[in-house]
This record gives structure tokens, C-alpha cells and sequence, in this order.
């Protein structure tokens, strides 16, 4: 059994330098170095967009921030708020407005003449 | 190693000109390096382009002069992974494609009985990347990079960060998966064979 497996370490060792034989180095093509700056500056104006867009998102998030900051900041009145329902529907229906909803009169007086 | 590292100091602050003399001169080691770890050579080029196009842009961060070259290393190692991991996505290597022809080739191999030299690299390639398919592929590339690359333990050592022994084990480990799958792939062409 070890003898077969020390074969077998052998023919693979073989198999492999046969293999690093049959890997010889290529030569670089012609085009290796303009397609490797193409491929680099390609890569540099999607980081430069990029980052131009992250800036703007940036700038843009801060300058709401301000705006909702300086809205917030701004003392306002709560007095709506703090009346009840009542009061709140007793200063809608004001004095003039009390005269529609008397019951209706009708002068029959001057009916019989 | 094969630059100055006044030449990558100049290539850090942006001289195209430095770039390309660093290009130039370790170009063809890692072509070699990743033709024999993709063992496909139409992208070999395409991978070594990403090599230099990850060395481009991290550049900066590099400090030291030694640690140049295991670090160019990890980067062809990496951009191979990422190509392998990839073409294993598109073609599953299954031990079940250990084809008779294959296995006939270790034999080949041994007694040199072949007739078309580059038909039969291409069955070499074709057969030994059959194997590496019982293994991971970062086991993979570790086994080329010692077994074919030559590299020592210590090189092994500065390009994965990792404690020598954990290499010794994962090496032993991956090699051994590797022969079992030799061992089956010949046993089949026995059974074959005697049939």
C-alpha cells in the first residue's frame, strides 16, 4: 500500500513538472500596457464620479440638516394646542353667530288682516 | 528584489513613468505566475492586468521595501482566486470529468509517448486542473505556488501572514486530496482498461 501510494507520489510529482512545461511564459502582447492604463484611468473617473456624487450627497444632507435645524430652533406659539375641544369650539361659535341658532319666530299678527 | 525602491517612492507620488518601468520589469514573472495557476491562457493577460491595476491604485500604502514583492505576490494570488472563483461559477470541475484520457496522460507523462506537443500541453493543463478540482481554490493555488512556482515555506510565509506550520498542515492536507483523486482517476483507467 505504500509502496503504491509512493508511486503515486512520484507519477504526480512527474505530472506536475510536465504541467509547469506545458505553463511556459507567455510574452506580453503589443496592447499590455495601453489596455492596462485604459483599464486604470477607466477605473480613475468611476472612483472620481463616484466620489464626486458621495460629495454631493454630503453636501446636500448637511445643508438639510441646517434648514430642519434652524425650522426647529425657531420659538413658536402652542397656544392652539394647549386649548381643549370646548374652548376650542366655544371660540369659534362667537356672539354673532349665536343669533342663528335661536328658534325661529314667526310673527302671525298680521295674518287676520 | 528587481526595483529600486526609490522607483516605487516615485511611482507612489503619482509618476506614470515609474509605474510603467515597475510594470515592465516584474511583468513577465507574473505571467508566469498566473499562467500556471489559471492554466488558461487567453486571460492570462487580463488577470496579470488586474494585477497591476490593484498594485495601481494600493500603491500608496505601501511603506517598506521588503515587503514589495510578498505583497505583489498576495495580489496575483488574490486576482487568481477571484478569476478562479469565477470560472468555477461558469464550469463545475467534478471529480466525474477525471476522463480515461486524463488518467492516460500521467501515464504519457512518464513514458513520453506523444505526438503533438502542444495538443498534448493542452491535455497536460486540462488534466492537472481536473485534479485541483478536489481541492478549494486557495488550496489550490497554495499547492501551485510550492509544488510548481517553487516557492519555499518562509516566501509562503511572508505572502499569507500565516505561522509555517499551519501551512505545512494545509499543504500535506490539500496534497494529499489532490493524490486521492490521482489514486481513483488511475484505479478507473484500470478498471477500464482490464474490461
Amino acid at each position: 500500500m505504500n509502496s503504491m501510494r509512493g508511486n503515486d507520489d512520484e507519477r504526480f510529482d512527474a505530472l506536475l513538472r510536465a504541467y509547469r512545461e506545458a505553463c511556459p511564459t507567455p510574452e506580453p502582447s503589443a496592447n499590455f500596457m495601453p489596455n492596462l492604463w485604459q483599464r486604470i484611468e477607466s477605473r480613475q473617473s468611476f472612483t472620481f464620479s463616484f466620489q464626486r456624487m458621495a460629495s454631493a450627497f454630503v453636501t446636500a444632507a448637511l445643508a438639510l440638516s441646517i434648514v430642519l435645524g434652524v425650522y426647529l430652533s425657531i420659538p413658536r406659539s402652542y397656544a392652539s394646542y394647549s386649548q381643549s375641544y370646548l374652548e376650542a369650539l366655544a371660540a369659534a361659535n362667537t356672539l354673532d353667530t349665536q343669533d342663528d341658532d335661536s328658534p325661529v319666530t314667526l310673527d302671525l299678527s298680521d295674518l287676520g288682516r | 528584489m528587481l526595483v529600486d525602491f526609490e522607483l516605487i517612492k516615485r511611482a507612489q507620488k503619482g509618476e506614470s513613468a515609474a509605474f510603467n518601468e515597475i510594470v515592465l520589469v516584474y511583468r513577465k514573472r507574473i505571467l508566469g505566475t498566473i499562467t500556471r495557476l489559471i492554466a488558461r491562457p487567453e486571460d492570462v493577460e487580463d488577470v496579470a492586468q488586474e494585477v497591476f491595476l490593484r498594485l495601481y491604485f494600493s500603491l500608496d500604502q505601501l511603506r517598506t521595501a521588503e515587503v514589495f514583492e510578498p505583497w505583489l505576490h498576495r495580489l496575483t494570488v488574490n486576482a487568481a482566486y477571484d478569476y478562479l472563483r469565477k470560472q468555477r461559477r461558469r464550469q463545475e470541475f467534478r471529480m466525474s470529468d477525471l476522463s480515461e484520457q486524463q488518467v492516460m496522460l500521467a501515464d504519457a507523462v512518464a513514458g513520453g509517448k506523444v505526438e503533438h506537443e502542444e495538443q498534448y500541453r493542452k491535455k497536460i493543463r486540462e488534466s492537472v486542473q481536473s485534479l485541483l478540482g478536489a481541492v478549494s481554490e486557495a488550496d489550490r493555488i497554495l499547492l501551485m505556488l510550492k509544488e510548481v512556482e517553487g516557492l519555499s515555506l518562509k516566501e509562503l510565509e511572508k505572502i499569507y501572514k500565516v505561522n509555517e506550520n499551519a501551512l505545512k498542515v494545509r499543504l500535506f492536507r490539500a496534497r494529499q486530496r489532490v493524490l486521492k483523486a490521482f489514486g481513483s482517476a488511475e484505479a478507473k483507467e484500470a478498471t477500464g482498461q482490464s474490461r
